[in-house]
């Protein structure tokens, strides 16, 4: 087995035992990263070649000295006998979109183009912490705004390993794609309305967005404050609970970080799931889009196969002993991206206020007569399309007058869609579920340029997603098979507050449970010709 | 002409003297610092920074909101105000909107004729400050440092009636500040900075007609001069039959003039929301408690308690408590004193007033304690010095920290009341004037005094006068 295949625990075990060089580590990632990355992604970056076509362009940085500086650290304190952390020597890249001292943190926006931090992000500081190794800054879609990573500034975007024809999601697309390339075995994302799980399900990787609050914002640029939530990527459930154990816990700095004590993930991780319950949704078989004339939902099935997939990993799940709830009503599910809609983009304009061209980032190169012609022009040119729109809707919605009727009412119906998973959840309700089992999309990754351009349509790829950002309780992606086109499908455990513990060790039975499937054993395509071990 | 009254309502920002500023962890004071120099990623608005509330702000605003009689909410909320200007790092400054620290209140105040006016307050919250732009050489500077200072904006009803009870309120309300203190409330320095909004009615009506808001009013004699004017203009302009329109206007303290900034009808649309970093101010039932508790008796409920606990007049009463730690200073000696409270308002009004003047101090901070000031009026009392020591004892105890009577002591500054030392001094007196003592005892009593000034000036003033005059006319008359 290549040392690029190797899982995070894996990884750390053999560092710390002094199986493996860290620093050995980091050139193996480092040559994987040459080897299937191709051009980073850059503000200038039009037209590629053929053969260009065919790479991931994760990373918009790579962080080659930071990683190798990281290595020859964790080898050294490993020298000495040292506790070398949960990540020793486990290579990770880091969405663009935390701010790591050292690096450019661009937000993939001609705006932040030449921004460097004076901090790290204290999810990323406690990674480093733990003896992870940084290997660089990932793309996405620009200020996280998309499900596709098309909108970045830093064009070739990241295509899907598994073909890379499609897109990889968003919009930590550039994470679940570093990751389902092996160029590193975990990656940082963040999650505001499906933004790790989406991904995560069209690259084939598992996906955590923990729960609100579990592991810090600070460092992350925000994009909708009260919704956002940073979490792992990886190839397996157990990377994701070792990351997450090394991430949560409160920060002094974030005064919506949770005070919870951290729970011990790992082990707990390997029990079995007899006698748990699942739930299943019929308000999860299909997405529903509002007629903006007449405001009727219409309903439209999701993919066949994904639908499959779903009922076939349940019965698999009830093999291996847990308890399946049919039937479980989650009756405010079709409101979900409509109150995302106003709540995220009320947040967001607000949020992106600060860049103004005065202090930091990108500022006009034209000659200005006037302060609010230094505005103006800045954010035009700064901004990328799908920027301005949300500013412009985000604008609209707050505007005097409208408050009552559009965010209130948003506010409103997110109570209501939190109200769902409470009684879902309840110890002496109906259902006393201990986790909600749904697809993680509609659909399997769609082809570049399909949707681009449709910022309604992308929207409502996050429609299975974005409850529970609403609601604030916890939700994993898990790779359950592949389509008929042999892309992956995702399907989603969302758990009651603080439970990472039980959706990850359920995710972790099913792939026991599912260990000997076919599936299993097929490689993205970047990675044909690789034998896997 | 018509009778026409002027109404006034004040906004004013308090800056609150706490150690760091609201939100992050920079010192709160940048007074003479250089430029930037007192910022961080948080207050200079860096991407991916959160705010994090200090807890000292909130105690003082809560105390604050106290003294001004409001309801101290046991829950308010941060929210942001949206607009564009280069002192405001962020894009949004983060106030309180709809459910402040604050509701409701009033200041009283006591008015030149004895009586009192009633101030209601219309708004009171907390809320973060902007930072500083100035053009040099046709460059825009920006000055983060004030970025993030904590600020109570508190906003009063139209209850005010003239420049005069514009400029009172300000007086008293920085009395006040001080007196909890929340505030150093040093209007030069911007800690207590204000803007007034004028409109003019016939006297009689309730209407409130449109109103005009004059910025930059940041001293006394800038309030009560600007709305004077502003007030003269207003009327002038309806008496020549024009309409007072809603501008807002800045005072020019420099050349005492009013000028337009602009038309109030542009005025932004701020889009206030929530602002989800942070949680809701929570005050529990015993926090609130524990907040009045400290809330020391006010000003005027001071002055009261002088005039019936002490018998001191008003007009005295209001001078010693006209600051804290006068009062405080004096409400020390009295307890430390066993005559009569007046005397030591007295000497504190005269004497001790002037040294302070002197010495540029408050109260608290003389080496002179209040005990010190009672032991040197007692020993006047009880004849064991004489007044003029006791006034030079003030600075003497001041300067050398020591205590009265041992300075008495040691430079034997104390009254000759022994009889024996006396009778001496007195004999040496009369065998030096046996003209005299036979004009005394041939019935010319009136010659007492001269004899009195003769042992005074024999004994360097040291001599009781009340023991010396006992014992001349005890040896006179054998
Ligand atoms: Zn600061």
């Amino acid at each position: 087995m290549s040392l690029t295949s190797l899982s995070a625990f894996e990884v750390a075990r053999k560092v710390k035992a002094g199986e493996l060089k860290a620093v050995d580590v980091a050139e193996a990632a480092l040559a994987q990263i040459r080897a299937v990355d191709g051009l980073p992604g850059s503000l200038d970056g039009g037209a590629v070649s053929a053969d260009e076509e065919k790479k991931v362009h994760a990373f918009i940085q790579v962080t080659e000295k930071m990683a190798l500086e990281q290595a020859e650290k964790v080898d050294q304190a490993v020298a000495r006998g040292e506790d070398a952390g949960l990540l020793a020597g486990v290579p990770i890249s880091i969405k663009d979109i935390f701010c790591v001292e050292g690096t450019t943190t661009t937000a993939a926006s001609r705006m932040l183009s030449n921004f460097r931090p004076p901090y790290t992000a204290t999810p990323v500081r406690r990674l480093i912490d733990q003896g992870a190794l940084i290997l660089g800054k990932v793309n996405l879609d620009e200020f996280t705004f998309g499900s596709s990573n098309e909108s970045s500034a830093y064009q070739p975007a990241t295509n899907n390993p598994w073909n890379t024809d499609h897109v990889p999601g968003g919009s930590s697309g550039g994470s679940a794609a570093s990751v389902a390339a092996e160029e590193v075995a975990l990656s940082l994302g963040t999650d505001t309305g499906g933004s790790i799980r989406q991904p995560a399900a069209f690259c084939g990787v598992v996906g955590l967005k923990p729960t609100y609050g579990r592991v810090s914002r600070l460092g992350l640029i925000a994009f909708s404050s009260s919704l956002d939530c940073p979490g792992p990527l990886s190839r397996n459930t157990r990377d994701a609970a070792l990351m997450l154990q090394a991430m949560a816990g409160v920060d002094p700095k974030d005064s919506t970080s949770s005070t919870r004590a951290v729970d011990d993930y790992l082990s707990t991780l390997g029990q079995d799931v007899k006698g748990l319950r699942i739930g299943l949704s019929p308000d999860y078989d299909a997405v529903y889009y509002p007629n903006f004339e007449t405001g009727e939902l219409h309903k439209e099935a999701i993919q066949k196969e994904v639908h499959e997939t779903l009922y076939r990993s349940a019965e698999l799940l009830a093999k291996a002993g847990a308890e399946i709830v049919e039937n479980v009503p989650m009756p405010n599910t079709a409101y979900g991206i409509p109150a995302y809609f106003v709540i995220s983009r009320v947040e967001a304009a607000s949020n992106l206020h600060r860049f103004d061209g005065v202090k930091y980032g990108y500022r006009t190169e034209s000659a200005v007569s006037n302060l609010s012609e230094l505005y103006r022009l800045t954010r035009a040119e700064g901004f990328g399309p799908q920027v301005k729109l949300r500013i412009l809707m985000g604008m609209y919605l707050s505007a005097a007058g409208h408050d009552a009727d559009y965010y209130t009412h948003a506010q409103k119906v997110r109570a209501l869609i939190r109200q769902d998973f409470v009684r879902a959840f309840e110890p002496d309700g109906d259902h006393r579920l201990d986790a909600l089992l749904t697809p993680t999309t509609a659909t399997t990754s769609f082809k570049r340029k399909a949707v681009f351009g449709n910022s309604l349509l992308m929207q409502y790829s996050d429609q299975m997603t974005v409850s529970s950002n609403h609601a604030g309780v916890p939700a994993l992606t898990i790779p359950a098979g592949l389509d008929e086109a042999g892309l992956p499908i995702g399907i989603q455990l969302i758990g009651n507050d603080f439970r990472e513990d039980l959706i990850l060790r359920i995710g972790h039975a099913f792939e026991q449970v599912s260990r000997d499937e076919a599936w299993r054993k097929v490689r993205p395509q970047v990675l044909a010709g690789e034998v896997k071990a | 002409m018509k009778d026409y009254e002027v109404v006034i309502g004040l906004e004013t920002h308090i800056q609150l003297n706490t150690r760091t500023k609201i939100f992050c962890s920079c010192k709160a004071d940048s007074w003479e610092d250089e430029a930037n120099t007192n910022i961080c990623p948080v207050c200079s608005g860096l991407p991916g920074t959160l705010p994090v509330l200090n807890a000292e702000a909130v105690q003082k605003g809560a105390l604050l909101a106290a003294a001004m009689h409001a309801e101290v909410n046991p829950l308010s909320r941060f929210d942001r105000k949206n607009y564009f200007y280069p002192d405001l790092p962020k894009g949004y400054q983060i106030t309180q909107f709809d459910e402040p620290i604050g509701k409701g209140g009033y200041l009283d105040l006591k008015m030149a004729d004895g009586t009192k006016k009633r101030v209601r307050i219309h708004k009171l919250h907390l809320e973060e400050d902007a930072g500083k732009t100035k053009i040099e050489h046709g460059t825009r500077l920006v000055d983060f440092n004030r970025c993030g200072v904590p600020l109570i904006e508190m906003v009063t009803e139209p209850d005010l009636r003239s420049g005069e009870e514009a400029a009172q309120y300000l007086i008293q309300l920085r009395q006040l500040l001080r007196w909890i203190g929340v505030s150093e409330a040093d209007m030069e320095r911007g800690h207590l900075r204000c803007d007034a909004n004028v409109s003019i009615r016939e006297r009689g009506s309730q209407v409130l007609n449109t109103k005009t808001e004059i910025k930059n009013v940041n001293s006394i004699d800038s309030v009560r001069q600007a709305i004077g004017e502003e007030a003269k203009r207003q009327i002038e302009l309806v008496e020549s039959g024009g309409k007072v329109e809603s501008y807002t206007l800045d005072w020019d303290a420099d050349r005492n003039k009013l000028s337009l900034m602009r038309s109030k009808e542009t005025e932004a649309d701020y889009r206030y929301f929530r602002d989800p970093d942070l949680l809701p101010v929570k005050l529990s039932r015993e926090e609130i408690a524990g907040i009045m508790a400290a809330l020391p008796e006010l000003p005027l409920e001071r002055q009261a308690r002088f005039v019936t606990e002490y018998g001191l007049s008003e007009y005295d009463a209001d001078i010693l408590t006209n600051e804290r730690s006068l009062s405080d200073y004096y409400e020390a000696a009295v307890g430390a004193y066993t005559g009569e409270p007046k005397a030591v308002a007295n000497w504190m009004m005269n004497d001790l007033s002037r040294m302070l003047n002197d010495l540029g101090k408050t109260a608290d901070q003389l080496v002179l304690g209040p005990k010190a000031l009672a032991e040197i009026i007692q020993m006047i009392d009880d004849g064991k010095i004489n007044a003029a020591t006791g006034k030079s004892l003030l600075k003497k105890v001041e300067e050398s920290g020591s205590r009265p009577a041992e300075i008495v002591e040691k430079e034997g500054l104390g009254l000759i009341a022994d009889s024996d030392a006396l009778r001496a001094q007195i004999e040496a007196v009369l065998a030096d004037a046996p003209d005299e003592v036979a004009n005394f005892k041939a019935g010319k009593e009136s010659l007492l005094g001269w004899f009195v000034g003769q042992v005074m000036r024999r004994t360097g003033g040291k001599a009781d006068p009340k023991r010396t005059r006992e014992l001349l006319l005890e040896m006179l008359r054998k």
